[in-house]
């Protein structure tokens, strides 16, 4: 196929850089090597040290033990003296007594299949969208527009109904679903948006070598368009993953429940020192913000193509 | 366990395979109509599941809703607008109201100057400075409201003043000799509302930065250098051409962290569950369904919630076409 | 075109999915279908307490073949609405609130108990008024009490308290005054309190007023209140907050001042009485606090030696009410053998003695729980208050419909303390939140 030198190109662009104008705009102002002011840097340094110390102190209360932790604050615990006071007892505890690391799997097993299963879904239809004409298309697209400010909790309740009938409320399919239904009107217009600036040229000769929708769809589009679909993905997985209100009201506690389910039950009517929520919390963050630092470029660039015009 | 893990690697692989396959028959299905058909069905066809999709979990429970809205306590019997003016009478309901007004209003713009600061400030450090203030900065987007809730417990936490503080704002008051603040309990002039925003805030404004950055980037540099030779300030070059330039950006971010302010829900729920003169409704929602089983006023609440919306759906349905049309 | 090998693998693999998807449903267990013997039991005592009720219940279960999911949960009153909503039920359910469990009977989904379990056993072993906690207004019984607290005891500092000349507790409501003001009087605090309690902050407020409730009116006016056949904001209620208002919550009665109570969480409030000197002497709360978590370590370690107990006095010498509570235990799967074992079991006096010798926190609801089973003097302490109540009530807020018990009675009593309302207002607020 002529254009297959061009399907790879959109992929490999370097490192947060922008998809419109990048090249023009990079180094306007100042020379990307000169050194840049000084209160830029201490301003800077300020504000990267106030996002980091809440969560400095979550891990580094994450170590003290209990009576340390209810009983001094965690800056306290700075200097070598209170050596003592440091402990995996609160990480032992987690897995032990919240059964952290079953949750942990359940989390996965809930979010890997909710990210992954909408995507192609919104993929096809973004296709539609994009490269197809056909009656109706604006209005369903507006639709698709207005829906994305609508809250979900409408749908909490209508749905427990449903899954009440069908019996599957508390098992990982009914969170699956409803994830994949919350997600699915900001998903076709991510995609959308990054597909419409894609070259139409590419189609058209698709369509003139005799490729039909499904084969142009596969072999050109889906390749083109991975930006946005890992752009979207890492969102919907954040989202997922971090979610609480679906995950009580679908799965609840007991042998399902996610990890921000675990967590917050950590925290009780029956209160139980937070030194453990503590480990609990960290533990939870490891794993978005690794997935979230590897692919962190994609989420820029999928976000950004159609919005970033100029 | 290891069920478990089966079960969801074959969901991921049958959910996708699923889907594939559903596709090719649609497909398929398509291409055995006559050829004037197919072509003008394939769209639909191709539209179809990401449509019921969206039907079930978004049309068909917004217009339920809507129904229920007007029903009593157990959706039983239909009661007028009762819920709606038992709703508005009630000042607890006033203030959950007024609190999420100040969220929408507070949050989406706080996250956009802050993120239009910092990402303007990082342009110019250092390539390898500029990723790591920016990767720093937004690391907070991957920690979720649960664990944010655990991790501002420790700096907003007050003990009495007789014994240590744990929270780091009141170690930092007792350490200047000040007496401890009880910082979410201070309601008046919504103080507390205000401490909980700085927490979303912490949590969004790397997005904003990260959009707005790749957006000034890709302000041509030609129009800046000819303002430039024009003698324009940094400031007016800032505000009168990069600003405007920026402006689909601006309004993308501010629509998406407006998205995520509606659905608040988690951060005040952790944090004071809506008290102290903190109730958003989103947790005024979740209690009145849950904790006081009254899907009419439940269902009322996120009615009036959609209401206050349709402004911004107006704005981002026009805001959309004046895109496609520039496209 | 590779598009169809493509096909046939996902028409495999979609296959595969769909089966297993069988069993990713029947992994939610429960429901009142379920007649396995791997049965869902939801509850609402989190950490060590269920570490405890697990470690007593697992060995049994497995010498009698019953696997059990154990479903712990903070917010289990909201939960298990979800749950019923769903129609997705645990097959046993232990209600922390008896109100929340009389909700749902009405809809039919719980079991009468009575084919189930022995009621004569129960009716002569049990405390006097505890079986009742488990019935309905008509009197069936849909659940059994299977673990019960004393919430009227009041911890001291036993070393700093003889230093200070008190060494017995008050005999009187009068006394308790006169002893807090005399304790103010010196310049020192006289009491802790702290009702902060994540989703639940306010209970430990809405305990103290059912406390002063039957202390002062006597059972049957507590139990016409609690069922609201007298209004809530009744004036005999005002007059208890503002007994609360001058009992602790007066300037320098209270350690940190009235302002700080609300975010003082309730399980270690109490810990600066342990403070060289006290930060208070006196902590009103249940006996569960004396499980781990809460007070320091080094006061768990010689519990009997630093922290006495008094329960909290009546109107006068003679009377002795108690404000008691518990956690109890329904049946949902009616036709599941597993789940009937269980609660034969939880309400046998097999599992509440091995509980009270496990569990420094637990009290058994049955009086034929050998006294020397309990592990330490205070728990001793405890159940000999429960067994000599004059009269015995349970928690109000727990049997009050949901949206006051666990809704507008914390809520406005957690914005009356911390003086965002007066008294008046905090209780014509609740009464106008009863549902009709």
């Amino acid at each position: 196929m002529t254009s297959s030198g061009t399907v790879a190109t959109p992929v490999d662009v370097g490192e947060e850089t922008p998809y419109v104008g990048a090249k023009a705009g990079r180094g306007r102002k100042h020379d990307p090597g000169a050194k840049s002011p000084v209160w830029v840097r201490i301003v800077l340094a300020i504000i990267c040290l106030l996002w980091i110390i809440p969560t400095f102190g979550l891990a580094v209360t994450s170590f003290r033990n209990q009576d340390a932790a209810t009983n001094s604050g965690w800056w306290t615990s700075l200097s070598p003296s209170h050596i003592t006071q440091f402990t995996l007892q609160n990480y032992g505890d987690i897995f032990q007594k919240a059964s952290m690391g079953e949750a942990f799997v359940n989390s996965l097993a809930i979010s890997v299949p909710a990210t992954i299963i909408p995507i192609l879904i919104a993929a096809f239809a973004a296709y539609a969208f994009t490269f197809m004409s056909f009656p109706g298309r604006d209005i369903l697209l507006i639709l698709i527009v207005a829906l994305l400010v609508v809250p979900t909790q409408v749908a909490l309740v209508p749905l427990l109904k449903i899954y009440g009938q069908l019996g599957i409320s508390g098992t990982f399919l009914a969170i699956w679903l409803a994830h994949i239904g919350f997600g699915m009107s900001l998903a076709v217009y991510l995609i959308r948006n990054y597909m419409a600036t894609l070259p139409k040229e590419v189609i058209e000769s698709a369509k003139i070598d005799g490729a039909s929708h499904f084969q142009t769809f596969w072999r050109l589009i889906v390749p083109m368009s991975t930006p946005a679909l890992a752009s979207f993905a890492i969102f919907q997985f954040l989202w997922v993953w971090n979610d609480l209100l679906n995950a009580l009201i679908f799965i609840g506690p007991g042998p399902n429940q996610p990890l921000t389910v675990a967590l917050v039950s950590l925290l009780g009517q029956q209160g139980q020192g937070w030194q453990l929520l503590t480990a609990g919390g960290l533990f939870t963050m490891i794993l978005p913000i690794i997935v979230f630092l590897s692919l962190q470029r994609y989420f820029v660039r999928g976000l950004t193509a159609g919005s970033v015009k100029g | 366990m290891l069920i478990k893990i089966v079960n969801a690697l074959l969901a991921v692989l049958g959910g996708v395979a699923g889907a594939v396959v559903l596709f090719y028959l649609l497909n398929k299905f398509a291409e055995i109509l006559p050829s004037r058909w197919e072509e003008r069905l394939k769209p639909y066809l191709f539209l179809l599941p990401a449509f019921a999709a969206i039907a079930l979990y978004l049309i068909y429970p917004t217009i339920q809703t809507l129904v229920y809205s007007f029903a009593n306590a157990a959706s039983t019997q239909f009661v007028g607008f009762k819920n709606y003016s038992d709703l508005l009478t009630s000042s607890a309901f006033q203030n959950t109201l007024f609190n999420t007004l100040l969220w929408i209003i507070v949050v989406p713009a706080g996250t956009i100057v802050l993120g239009l600061m910092i990402a303007s400030l990082a342009d110019r450090l250092r390539p390898s400075g500029e990723k790591f203030a920016k990767t720093l900065i937004f690391l907070p987007l991957a920690i979720g409201a649960v664990g944010a809730g655990a991790i501002w417990k420790f700096i907003y936490a007050a003990n009495p003043p007789t014994q240590h503080q744990i929270g780091l704002l009141n170690g930092i008051v007792t350490g200047f000799g000040g007496n401890p603040v009880n910082w979410l309990q201070l309601s008046s002039g919504r103080l507390n509302s205000f401490l909980l925003m700085v927490m979303l805030l912490w949590a969004q404004a790397g997005f904003a930065m990260v959009l707005l950055s790749a957006a000034i980037k890709g302000v041509p540099t030609d129009t800046l250098e000819a303002a430039r030779l024009d003698g324009a300030s940094e400031g007016a070059i800032f505000f009168r051409i990069v600003i405007p330039q920026i402006r689909t950006t601006l309004v993308t971010v501010f629509i998406t962290v407006l998205i995520g302010v509606l659905k608040t829900f988690d951060i005040v729920y952790v944090m004071t569950n809506g008290n102290f003169n903190t109730n958003v409704v989103a947790v005024d929602f979740y209690n009145q369904l849950f904790t006081n089983s009254n899907a009419g006023y439940a269902a009322a609440i996120v009615v009036m919630l959609m209401i206050v919306i349709i402004p911004v759906m107006v704005y981002q349905v026009r805001q959309f076409r004046a895109e496609e049309v520039a496209r | 075109m590779r598009i169809r090998p493509t096909v046939k693998a996902a028409a495999v693999l979609g296959a595969a999915a769909a089966l297993t998807a069988g069993c990713l449903s029947s992994g939610g267990g429960g429901g009142s279908s379920n007649t396995g013997n791997t049965i869902t039991m939801m509850y609402g005592f989190t950490g060590n307490q269920s570490d405890d009720f697990q470690a007593v219940v697992k060995p049994w279960a497995q010498k009698n073949n019953i696997t059990i999911n154990f479903a712990p949960t903070a917010d289990f009153n909201n939960l298990i609405n979800t749950k019923v909503a769903a129609n997705q039920l645990p097959d046993i359910a232990i209600f922390p609130q008896p109100g929340i469990m009389r909700t749902i009977s009405a809809t039919g989904k719980l079991a009468d108990l009575s084919s189930v379990l022995t009621m004569s056993d129960l009716q002569s072993n049990m405390l006097p008024g505890a079986l009742k906690a488990g019935q309905n207004d008509s009197g069936t019984q849909y659940a059994v009490l299977v673990s019960a607290n004393v919430k009227n005891g009041v911890y001291f500092p036993k070393k700093a308290a003889t230093a200070a000349g008190l060494t017995q507790g008050p005999q009187t409501m009068d006394q308790l005054q006169q002893l807090t003001n005399t304790i103010a009087g010196t310049g020192r605090t006289p009491w802790c309190f702290g009702i902060e309690a994540a989703a639940a902050t306010g209970w430990p407020a809405t305990d103290w007023v059912e406390d002063l409730m039957v202390i002062n009116n006597g059972s049957d006016v507590y139990n016409q209140w609690v069922q609201h056949k007298i209004p809530f904001n009744d004036p005999r209620v005002l007059s208890v907050l503002n007994q609360l208002d001058q009992l602790v919550l007066a300037n320098g009665h209270v350690n940190g001042g009235r302002n700080a109570v609300a975010s003082n969480n309730f399980g270690t409030a109490g810990n600066p009485m342990f403070d060289n000197p006290p930060g208070c002497f006196m902590y009103r709360q249940g006996n569960f606090l004396t499980q781990a978590g809460f007070f320091p370590k080094a006061v768990l370690s010689d519990l009997d030696n630093t922290v006495g107990v008094f329960p909290m006095p009546g109107k006068t010498a003679e009377s002795k009410p108690v404000l008691g509570g518990g956690d109890l235990a329904g049946l949902f799967s009616a036709n599941n053998d597993s789940a009937k074992k269980v609660l034969q079991y939880l309400t046998s006096s097999e599992f509440q003695t091995a509980m009270a010798k496990k569990a420094s926190w637990y009290l058994a609801p049955r009086k034929d729980v050998p006294l020397d089973s309990y592990p330490s003097k205070t728990s001793q302490n405890f159940a000999q208050i429960q067994n000599q109540a004059t009269e015995w009530v349970f928690d109000g807020s727990d049997q009050m419909p949901g949206a006051v018990g666990s809704g507008s009675f914390w809520k406005e009593m957690t914005a009356w303390i911390s003086g965002q309302e007066d008294a008046k207002t905090a209780l014509d607020k609740i009464e106008a939140s009863w549902p009709k």
